[in-house]
């Protein structure tokens, strides 16, 4: 006798430990007696941990006052936050002039702006964008915050900048709402899209130069009021030295990583032993380094300000690490991909520009915002060589004589205030690892 | 026949090998080299002229002269003999230097212990304590060392009792106190015959070395396990206990005690020690347990399934297949840990313990100047326990990588 199942046997239901909570609890928390009393151990802890913040930052806590002595009147063991409430400009602003204080939230704003198309969907050209943010927009908001006269150099650099982000913001929404480049679109409204390209690309260079002039003529009637370096402080000050120190970084890092995986010796030994001496010292002995000694390798009476001095030595110590990421990347690669860059007749800079970098720049993005998490956390190193920092000026409260002594509650403000950062940062990170790498698993 | 007509033919395409000048690859690359050792070398002797003018027009000393000067400052953290006023330069070099090696020890102990507990704590079945085990990194690792380090010195250990009113550690025993002017505690002051423990404990150790390799030959002839680790810490204790007994318990304790202001006696680190060593401690140990569980989940379950169906123990599956295969993924992350320990030690100079770049690069630089002789020794020493630390680890790494073939 055959007997055949025509229909399939129903599925049986989940076990208990699956679907209910007691089955939950009992798997995860209560499976032996051992797992039992770490439970119990753990669940003591957090009360304990709770339990005294809650009242301590909370409940007891004082949220106005005029002083340290006013908040001991109110409340003796609760938390003092009003001087950190008082001080919160100063913390994320320094002494950066009440007034002027839009030019550095504008800045923030337009970096938004400049990089918010890297993220949109249908928007082409987007390494253009990323290289643009890297290497433009620092010039318009270091004009922006620093003001005064600008120099030629300067000229030219804030016009292409004003120029770019117009250009950037446009081809962002053309490209959202049709799907094609900025450049396409203007050559379709001059009926020239099907001229010949010579026509097509004069056109655009015409464009181009008109954009410039009008760029140039609208910033000459623009000048802000001269704010000295020395007045920037707080968040704001952090966030400018890890910028520029990433972007800087970044250029620095390839080359030297480059120059570490080169066949020519002379070079290779000198790009090891570059990266190796800043890699095995401490930050802080390079900062006091640019400190004392940057002042003797200037010629005399040229005087370089203490930010740039600390801003060119964390760009060196951090162009170091990265190039170290950059290796990792470079060494991802497969050899298939430059045999193959070679056999299509590339020479080495159109093989590492064209077919290598792009694939390894992609595979490095995540290690990327990991080392400007760690820049952005190693730049608290400049209070102790005398800026006034995030750090510095969390710092500083206890010094104020309102609220002097006052240690914990700044401290525990900037490390809410770092935590947030930088874990958003690192999940959006790892976020980005998994996506970039589903394409590549297949 | 066939092979001439094809020698021919592979003669006749062969071209013409020309050389050109300016399209040859070694002469461009000699060209490139050429090129950035002329740049560098310009820009070194560019900087060496230009600082030793600067030197000169500032009136500047040079030299390493200074460091048989004698230094007039003092320094409260000290572990080889120092007088301010007759101590050299070399002295506070030597001590900033043995401060730095002091705390980056016991530090990388500390926090490696540390971080393979919470690394395994991060793996844990339980669910409570794997989470809690996340926030505890997640919390270290998102936040700057800086703040954490100054956060314990400012809110920990600076707003400890007054010296009258020291927290006992010992439970009552009175040898160990904290206040705030740091950790006082009994010191041990070996007497005559305490050489004789000294003696019976490296017996001890020898002995043990013995015991293991015995005990290695009888199971790979006979089969049979030998309580190797349970022997050995017997014969550790009992060994040297005896001697130490019988020699009439040769060792003294220098038991601190409150004379007028402070303590007198026994071993003090001062509050700064304390913050800087937990500082680095806690923090470190947040990274390390990442690499810890990330070695550990490398380990393919299939290991452990095998060693389980061959009928080992749970316990000697992990010391036998799974912390031998994971130790490998663990060593790189544990090597840089250690350097960034000794290199994050100089963090010290925020909350004023005498490191060397607090003591030497800060204080001796602000006194007698120096800049480029102070600064490159500095760093010279970083670079030395740096590349020091990598070169012996990576010979173990080596010894490790080596099993995989």
């Amino acid at each position: 006798m055959v007997v055949v199942r025509t229909q399939p046997t129903s599925s049986r239901t989940a076990p208990l430990s699956e679907t209910t909570v007691i089955g939950w609890l009992h798997k995860n928390l209560f499976s032996t007696v051992l797992n039992a009393v770490l439970t119990l151990i753990c669940l003591y802890i957090i009360y304990v941990v709770v339990k005294g913040l809650w009242i301590w930052g909370v409940a007891d806590a004082v949220w106005v006052a005029k002083d340290r002595r006013e908040c001991f009147d109110i409340s003796i063991d609760g938390a003092c936050w009003a001087g950190v409430i008082q001080w919160i400009d100063n913390i994320f602003y320094g002494r950066y002039p009440r007034t002027e204080l839009w030019r550095v939230n504008l800045g923030g704003l337009l970096l938004v702006l400049w990089m918010a198309p890297l993220w949109l969907p249908r928007v082409r050209a987007k390494i253009f964008i990323g290289l643009s943010t890297v290497f433009l927009y620092p010039f318009l908001a270091g004009y922006l915050f620093a003001g005064g006269d600008k120099s030629l150099f300067m000229q030219v650099m804030v016009t292409l900048a004003m120029v770019c982000l117009a250009g950037n913001t446009a081809h962002a929404i053309i490209g959202v709402s049709s799907g094609r480049g900025l450049p396409d679109t203007l050559l379709r409204w001059l009926g020239k899209d099907q001229a010949p390209e010579a026509t097509q690309r004069n056109t655009l260079l015409v464009l181009l130069a008109a954009a410039l002039a009008v760029g140039y003529a609208l910033q000459t009637g623009w000048t802000e009021e001269v704010v000295p370096w020395s007045k920037w402080g707080g968040m704001f000050l952090t966030l400018v030295i890890s910028g520029i120190g990433i972007a800087t970084a970044l250029p620095g890092g390839i080359i030297l990583a480059l120059g570490r995986r080169s066949k020519m010796p002379v070079i290779r030994v000198m790009s090891t032993a570059f990266i190796e001496l800043f890699r095995s010292v401490p930050l802080i002995t390079v900062l006091f380094m640019a400190t004392t000694m940057f002042p003797l390798f200037m010629p005399e009476g040229f005087v370089l300000n203490k930010l740039v001095q600390v801003i060119i030595a964390v760009s060196l110590f951090s162009a170091c690490y990265m190039a170290e990421t950059v290796r990792a990347g470079l060494q991802a690669i497969p050899r298939g991909q430059y045999e193959a860059a070679h056999t299509i007749g590339l020479g080495y800079w159109g093989m590492m520009g064209l077919i290598v970098m792009p694939q390894a720049l992609k595979h490095m993005i995540p290690n990327i915002v990991g080392s400007f998490i760690g820049l952005l956390k190693d730049t608290t190193l400049v209070s102790i060589i005398g800026l006034f920092d995030i750090l510095g000026m969390l710092r500083s409260v206890s010094q104020d004589v309102p609220w002097r002594g006052l240690h914990k509650e700044p401290l525990l403000f900037g490390a809410v205030v770092f935590f947030v950062v930088c874990s958003v940062m690192s999940k959006y990170s790892r976020h980005l690892e998994v996506k970039l790498s589903a394409g590549a698993k297949r | 026949m066939a092979v001439s007509e094809t020698d021919s033919a592979s003669v006749r395409v062969k071209p013409k090998e020309r050389f050109d000048f300016f399209h040859d690859e070694r002469v461009r690359s000699i060209f490139y080299q050429l090129l950035t050792a002329g740049t560098v070398g310009w820009l070194a002797w560019y900087l060496i002229t230009t600082t030793a003018h600067n030197l000169e027009v500032r009136g500047m000393n040079t030299g390493f002269g200074f460091l048989t000067a004698t230094a007039g400052f003092d320094t409260d953290f000290k572990l080889i003999e120092y007088e301010p006023g007759i101590g050299t330069y070399r002295r506070i070099f030597f001590i900033g230097v043995l401060n730095t090696l002091l705390i980056s020890f016991f530090a990388i102990i500390a926090s490696t212990v540390l971080g393979f507990f919470v690394g395994i704590l991060r793996l844990s079945s339980n669910w409570l304590v794997a989470r809690l085990a996340l926030v505890y990194v997640e919390i270290l690792r998102n936040t700057p060392l800086l703040m954490q380090i100054i956060f314990w010195y400012v809110a920990v250990f600076s707003i400890l009792p007054r010296v009258k009113n020291s927290i006992d550690l010992s439970g009552g025993a009175e040898v160990v106190f904290l206040n705030n002017r740091g950790l006082y505690a009994a010191s041990p002051v070996p007497g005559d015959l305490f050489w004789m423990t000294i003696v019976a404990f490296v017996a001890a150790v020898i002995g043990v070395f013995f015991l293991s390799r015995w005990a290695h030959k009888r199971q790979d002839l006979t089969g049979q396990v030998f309580p190797t680790f349970s022997a050995s810490m017997g014969l550790l204790i009992v060994v040297p206990g005896i001697a130490y007994l019988a020699t009439g318990s040769p060792l003294d304790w220098d038991i601190p005690s409150l004379q007028g202001f402070n303590f007198k006696g026994g071993v003090s680190l001062p509050p700064a020690f304390l913050a800087l060593l937990v500082a680095l401690t806690f923090y470190h140990a947040a990274h390390l347990a990442e690499a810890v569980r990330a070695g550990i989940l490398s380990v393919d379950t299939g290991q452990s399934d095998a060693a389980l169906s061959i009928g080992l123990k749970q316990n000697r599956v992990l010391a036998l297949v799974i912390i031998p295969q994971a130790m490998r993924a663990i060593v790189p992350p544990l090597i840089s840990n250690c350097m960034n320990v000794v290199k994050n030690s100089s963090l010290a100079v925020a909350i004023g313990y005498s490191d060397v770049v607090a003591l030497f690069m800060q204080t001796a630089l602000n006194q007698a100047g120096y800049a480029v002789e102070m600064v490159g020794m500095t760093m010279a020493f970083y670079m030395t326990v740096s590349l020091s630390i990598s070169g012996l680890l990576n010979i173990y790494n080596k010894r490790v990588q080596l099993v995989e073939r």
